[in-house]
C-alpha cells in the first residue's frame, strides 16, 4: 500500500465509454479523482504503442473503454481492440508490468453506474498494487 | 496438395560430382536457367573460406557450378534481399525454413510477387555462426579453423575435412552443452523441412548420392517434371525405408527443438532483472529493426519523438523494444538476426521468440507457415 495517489490513465470511446463517464458525471456518481480521461473516438484508435508510452510517461494504471461488442459505433473497431488487447496482455509482463495494470471494458453511454464501479474498482487494485516501478 | 516424395540427382556428371547429394539442386537452377524460366538464382557462394557463405545472385548457367556444396556456417536471409532488391526479377531461390517464412509473410505484406519466384528449400538442421565455428574447431578438434576444407552437419555430429584430406566429427549435443555449436534460434527452430517452400530438399534418408525431394505445391510438381523430362534430372522412388527414416530423422529434431524451446523460453528465460540489465546496454542502434526481414514499413514508429527520444540513451525499453514487439513479435519467423547483429548481444531472439509462442498458443498464427495474415490484421467481427 502506498499513499500516493495512483495516477491512471482512461482511455474511453467517444460514443460508449465516453458517453458513460458524462452519464456517471450527470448523476453525480462520484468515482476517484486519479483517473485522467482522454477520449478517442474509437477504441479501435487505440493501439499497443500507446497503452505503452502511456505507461513510459508514468501512469500506474491504463484503462481502455469501449463499445460492447456488436454496439462499435464504426462497425468492428472493439472486435480490433480486442484482439491488441489480448496481445497486450501478453507483452506488458514481458516488461515486468503486472497485467493488472491494464484492463479494459466494454461500456455503453447509458451505464453510467458500470463505469463508476469500473473505475472504482480498478483504482483500488491500482492502489493496493502500489506505484508503477520501474529502472528506466 | 498430398506429399509428393522423390529421390533426384543430376543427369549432368559435373554437378553429380561436385554437388551435394547428387547435385539435384544445382541441376534444377541450371535447368531454369538454361531454358530462361528464371533471370537469376538467389544462392550463398563461398567466399574466401568455409565460414563465409556470401548471398549471390548468379545469372549465367555456367556460374552454378560454383554454388555447390553446403555451408553451415552462413546465418543469411534471403528474404528482405528479394523484396528490397530484386522483387522485379524473375528468380529461383535456395531457401533455409527460415527464408521461406520470412518471404511468405513479406509476400502477404505484398513486398514481393510470390509468381516471379521459384523456391527450392533446403532441410536445414541448424547454421553456426562463423565465428562461433572458428571458436569451436580449436577448441574441440583441436586443429587450426584455416585448415578445414568442409564442413558437414550430419547423424547429430558436425563434421569437419581438413586439407590433408582426413575428417573429425564432434557430437553436437556436446558442442551445444558447452555453449558453441549452431545458433540458440536453430536450436529452438521447429521446422526443418521447409514445406512452405515449392520443394523442400535433402539428405535426410536419401541414398548416397540421390537427394530427397518432397514437392510442396502444383509449381514445384511441374518444375521437378519439366526439369527430368528436359534431361537435368534423374528421378526414382523412394523406398519406405527412405521414407521412414527421413520421418524419424524429422521427428527428432522436432523434439529436441522443444526441449531446448521449453529450456531456453522458460526454465532459463531470463529474468526481469536480467532484462533490465540487457535493456541497459542498447546503444539505438536501430541494427535489430534494420535487419529483420518481416520489418518492411518505409516509415518507423520508431523513429518518432513521441515514442523514442533522440537525446535518451538508452532508450526506453517499453517504447523502443516494446513498440516494435507490438508491431511484429507475433510475426517473427525466429531467424535470429536481431541478436545476430545486435552490438551489445542483447538475446533479442529469446523475447521475439517468446512472444510468438505465446500468440501462437492463443490464436493458432504460425509465423511463416500460415497463408493468412496474423489475426492482428484482421478486419472482421471475431
Amino acid at each position: 500500500m502506498s499513499d500516493k495517489e495512483p495516477k491512471i490513465l482512461g482511455f474511453c470511446c467517444n460514443w460508449c465509454c465516453y458517453g458513460g463517464a458524462d452519464t456517471a458525471g450527470t448523476a453525480r456518481m462520484q468515482y476517484p479523482p486519479g483517473v485522467r480521461i482522454i477520449r478517442v473516438m474509437c477504441s479501435g484508435r487505440i493501439n499497443p504503442d500507446m497503452i505503452l508510452k502511456a505507461f513510459k510517461e508514468g501512469a500506474d494504471g491504463v484503462f481502455v473503454g469501449g463499445c460492447h461488442i456488436g454496439d462499435c459505433h464504426y462497425d468492428a473497431g472493439n472486435y480490433k481492440w480486442r484482439r491488441r488487447a489480448n496481445f497486450m496482455e501478453d507483452l506488458l509482463p514481458e516488461f515486468d508490468i503486472d497485467r493488472e495494470r491494464f484492463r479494459f471494458e466494454w461500456i455503453s453511454a447509458s451505464e453510467g453506474e458500470k463505469f463508476q464501479k469500473t473505475m472504482q474498482e480498478f483504482y483500488d487494485k491500482i492502489k493496493s498494487l502500489g506505484p508503477l516501478e520501474r529502472c528506466h | 496438395m498430398s506429399p509428393e516424395y522423390l529421390l533426384a540427382r543430376a543427369k549432368n556428371e559435373e554437378l553429380q560430382d561436385k554437388g551435394e547429394c547428387g547435385g539435384a539442386v544445382s541441376s534444377i537452377f541450371k535447368y531454369l536457367l538454361d531454358n530462361e524460366i528464371v533471370e537469376g538464382v538467389l544462392t550463398l557462394t563461398r567466399g574466401i573460406d568455409i565460414y563465409d557463405g556470401i548471398p549471390s545472385l548468379i545469372e549465367d548457367s555456367e556460374d552454378i557450378i560454383e554454388t555447390c556444396g553446403s555451408l553451415h556456417c552462413a546465418p543469411t536471409m534471403f528474404g528482405d534481399l528479394i523484396s528490397k532488391y530484386l522483387k522485379d526479377m524473375k528468380l529461383a531461390v535456395a531457401v533455409k525454413p527460415c527464408d521461406a517464412m520470412a518471404i511468405k509473410e513479406l509476400e502477404k505484406r505484398n513486398q514481393l510477387d510470390r509468381d516471379k519466384l521459384y523456391e527450392i528449400g533446403l532441410n536445414c538442421g541448424g547454421t553456426v555462426m562463423p565465428i562461433t565455428a572458428r571458436k569451436m574447431i580449436d577448441l574441440f578438434y583441436e586443429v587450426d579453423p584455416d585448415d578445414v576444407v568442409k564442413e558437414e552437419i550430419d547423424k547429430g555430429k558436425f563434421i569437419i575435412e581438413l586439407k590433408d584430406g582426413t575428417e573429425k566429427a564432434v557430437e553436437i549435443d556436446e558442442l551445444e552443452e558447452k555453449g558453441y555449436g549452431r545458433r540458440g534460434s536453430c536450436q529452438r527452430c521447429d521446422l526443418m523441412i521447409p514445406r512452405n517452400a515449392d520443394v523442400a530438399c535433402g539428405n535426410w534418408g536419401a541414398e548416397p548420392g540421390w537427394t530427397f525431394i518432397e514437392i510442396n505445391t502444383e509449381k514445384g510438381k511441374d518444375l521437378v517434371d519439366a526439369a527430368r523430362n528436359e534431361g537435368y534430372l534423374d528421378i526414382k522412388t523412394p523406398s519406405e525405408k527412405s521414407l521412414t527414416i527421413r520421418e524419424k530423422i524429422e521427428n527428432v529434431m522436432i523434439k529436441l527443438a522443444q526441449k531446448f524451446q521449453d529450456k531456453y523460453l522458460e526454465e532459463i528465460y531470463p529474468s526481469s532483472e536480467d532484462w533490465n540489465k540487457y535493456w541497459d546496454r542498447c546503444i539505438k542502434c536501430y541494427a535489430c529493426r534494420d535487419v529483420c526481414p518481416v520489418c518492411y514499413c518505409k516509415e518507423c514508429a520508431l523513429d518518432k519523438e513521441f515514442y523514442v527520444d533522440s537525446e535518451q540513451i538508452p532508450p526506453d525499453p517499453l517504447t523502443f523494444q516494446g513498440v516494435r514487439l507490438s508491431h511484429m513479435s507475433f510475426s517473427c519467423i525466429n531467424c535470429g538476426q536481431c541478436q545476430d547483429v545486435c552490438p551489445m548481444e542483447i538475446p533479442l531472439a529469446l523475447i521475439y521468440q517468446r512472444m510468438q509462442k505465446k500468440y501462437k498458443d492463443k490464436t493458432g498464427f504460425i509465423a511463416g507457415v500460415n497463408e493468412e495474415l496474423p489475426p492482428l490484421y484482421s478486419p472482421e467481427k471475431d
